[in-house]
């Protein structure tokens, strides 16, 4: 996969450039926006990830003038306005997505792997997920954990749900409160914390180390395996 | 209602004004005719009582006195115009009467009727000599002028008297005229200032509602300027002018603190970005610990740029809103079951009863951020184990929410200014931005909020949004 990042800060643009190149990616960058539609114009991208302020172009009209000359690869775009703008939201809607600095990392990641796995959505919906000794059946909705059956709320078995779809990585707050609750909000208290503690107790039995991990700082992780 | 606009105010004194200028202009032509009626009556009293007494002293007192006096005074009397009024009854009346100090003989009598009511209301007046005064007879409707005129060696006094009932009827008939044109004109007058001074000052109400409806979001909005140049659109232009320049401030204030956010903002990411990319490649236990935290106290840093940042533009009237409707409960159902472990954790009860249906015109993400700070007020302030019950309603149009607990309650020294910024009590773990940031989310929805005590202890904080839509939806 070969990513464009088109961002005219050097240091948001060079640990991005390291990150994204640890996640496997193969990553370009361009500090301004004539400089990345020449790259963008090669066609080579699977995906652009562009600045809203750039010093000579609107991020929005870069995007724009790769559109019109027939680029369609998605583009996740960083802003670092409060408000996120009507023609910002109306991307999301086209396909594309954006992200208010500062972001986490696994956050963009997240995003990344969404925009990127889209051409085929329908194809690996699973109805079971596994991660460890953790099975859930998405059309009963049961969970287990060996051979032992959870006895989960429905808030509690579509968090754990998340979990596992993303078991292995690294999943924010925020992330959490967009994909379980369906909330673009700042997390400013233990809320989201306190959930986790709650299911932690429902699915690891005593003594065992807890399946789901706290990364300090950035969020939590369902180990895989 | 009426009463209570400039335009009946400013008519109802006009119209005084103008009914007392023009009452009292009249009284006084009143008082000038009525007083030049009376000199010109007393001027032809005292004359003809003069010519009177002169006969009267002339003529040898034998048995023709009475005849020829009577005839003179008769001619006298003849002198004043014959006018009569509708029922043909004389206006004008005269009367003359001679009457002998001792009262040995009987009076000499020239007038209408008998002469015993007149005698009576001479005698009663103590009339002075020469100078002709007012007396009321009985029987008749306005007083007669009387002149006393004695006869020198004759032991006689003549009376004259005069009712000048024409000239004070046509007087009467102008006082009557007049109090119905009087009448007419202030009634008229009235309609015309009223209909003048609403008319102008409707103007001045488009004005103010217009004004008034031009809030933070559509600042563009200018008030239409007429051509011509009077009071009223120099109004307008003024407020237009004044527009101008909170538009120039806003629009100021909206590019500075984009600017503190994205320059901040930019080294932030990069530095967040860092740490992260740290993180995940460090094994050491001790150091990702320390990254981490260093990265949450990078996060509340940021959470607190955000509200400050906020809270400037909304206290300064520029938030940016993006409304579209939104049903309250379900959004607050949503906050509930969100914050409802945390709550447990707490040992908190939370009682909710919301009224549904109940939509809104409002920014769903501040809208979501305003209710998560109530609810985290709730949780930084409470100690355990209290119950906070929440209500929805519908009240006059508006979405009423009431936060209620039975906690211990706002302390007294931030009662009174709980929604300022940087205002907390002294146990309290935030920043104090949390209220100030819901008051001024409510207030840049033109809605309300005040904090009060329940009776029994504990604390209570009612909001209200204007609502578009109370009843029930039927499908």
């Amino acid at each position: 996969m070969r990513l464009l990042i088109v961002e005219d800060d050097v240091a948001i643009r060079g640990f991005l450039e390291r990150a994204l190149s640890e996640a496997g990616y193969q990553v370009d960058t361009a500090k301004d926006a004539t400089g990345g539609e020449l790259m963008a114009l090669e066609g080579i991208y699977d995906a652009f990830i562009i600045d809203l302020g750039l010093p000579d172009m609107d991020g929005l009209n870069l995007i724009a003038r790769c559109r019109a000359q027939g680029g369609s690869a998605p583009v996740l775009i960083l802003s670092a306005r409060r408000s996120v703008d009507e023609r910002v939201k109306g991307l999301e809607q086209g396909g594309d997505d954006y992200l208010t600095k500062p972001f986490a990392l696994a956050e963009l990641l997240a995003r990344l792997r969404n925009l990127l796995r889209r051409p085929s959505p329908a194809h690996n919906d699973p109805v079971r997920l596994e991660a460890a000794d953790l099975q859930l059946d998405l059309v009963r909705h049961e969970a287990r954990r060996g051979d032992q059956l959870l006895q989960l709320t429905p808030q509690e078995f579509s968090l754990l749900e998340y979990l596992c779809r993303n078991a292995g990585r690294v999943v924010t707050r925020t992330m959490i409160l967009d994909h379980v609750w369906r909330m673009r909000v700042d997390p400013a208290t233990n809320v989201v914390d306190v959930h986790i503690y709650r299911l932690r107790s429902k699915i690891d039995p005593v003594g065992h180390a807890p399946l789901i991990q706290t990364i300090r700082g950035v969020g939590y992780m369902l180990e895989k395996a | 209602m009426l009463r209570t606009t400039a335009a009946w105010r400013i008519s109802i004194w006009t119209t005084l004004a103008f009914a007392l200028g023009t009452g009292l202009a009249f009284a006084i032509v009143y008082l000038l005719v009525a007083q030049t009626i009376r000199e010109r009556s007393d001027a032809w009293l005292s004359g003809e009582a003069e010519v009177l007494a002169q006969v009267s002293a002339d003529t040898p007192n034998d048995h023709l006195y009475s005849r020829i006096v009577g005839e003179v005074a008769e001619l006298a009397t003849r002198e004043l115009p014959d006018e009569r009024n509708s029922q043909g009854q004389r206006l004008n009346s005269v009367f003359f009467l001679a009457e002998r100090l001792d009262g040995n003989e009987s009076p000499l009598w020239v007038g209408p009727g008998s002469s015993e009511v007149f005698r009576k209301a001479i005698q009663g007046a103590n009339l002075g000599q020469g100078t002709p005064r007012s007396i009321n007879v009985e029987g008749w409707p306005t007083p007669f002028r009387v002149v006393a005129r004695p006869i020198e060696g004759r032991e006689t006094t003549i009376y004259l008297g005069l009712s000048n009932q024409a000239d004070m009827h046509v007087l009467h008939n102008l006082t009557g005229r007049f109090l119905q044109l009087w009448g007419g004109t202030a009634l008229l007058g009235f309609l015309i200032s009223y209909t003048s001074a609403r008319r102008t000052l409707l103007r001045v109400e488009h004005i103010t509602e217009t004004v008034a409806r031009i809030g933070s979001e559509d600042l563009g909005k200018r008030l239409p300027e007429s051509t011509n140049r009077d009071e009223i659109s120099r109004l307008a232009q003024t407020f237009n002018l004044m527009l101008d320049r909170i538009q120039s401030s806003v629009n100021q204030l909206r590019s500075v603190t984009d600017a503190v956010a994205h320059d901040l903002k930019s080294p932030v990411t990069s530095i967040r970005g860092t740490l992260e990319s740290a993180l995940c490649c460090e094994p050491n236990e001790k150091w990702r610990d320390s990254v981490g935290e260093a990265i949450e106290n990078l996060d509340r840093l940021l959470s607190l740029l955000n509200t400050t940042l906020d809270l400037a533009e909304a206290e300064a009237g520029a938030l940016r809103l993006d409304r579209g409707p939104v049903e309250l409960a379900g959004i607050i159902r949503k906050f509930l079951d969100l914050y409802q472990p945390a709550m447990d954790e707490r040992h908190h009860e939370v009682v909710a009863d919301l009224e549904a249906h109940m939509v809104v015109n409002v920014d769903l993400s501040l809208l979501s951020r305003m209710v998560s700070n109530l609810l985290e007020n709730e949780l930084a302030h409470l100690p355990p184990g209290c119950c906070i019950h929440i209500r929805l309603r519908s009240q006059q149009g508006s979405a009423e929410l009431v936060i209620e607990d039975n906690g211990p309650g706002f302390p007294p020294e931030i009662a009174s200014r709980a929604f300022e910024r940087y205002v907390k009590g002294n146990q309290s773990p935030g920043h104090g931005l949390g209220l100030a940031f819901v008051d001024a989310v409510v207030k840049a929805h033109g809605g309300a909020v005040q904090i009060s005590e329940r009776p029994a202890g504990g604390a209570v904080i009612t909001l209200s949004l204007p609502a578009i839509i109370l009843q029930p939806v039927l499908t």
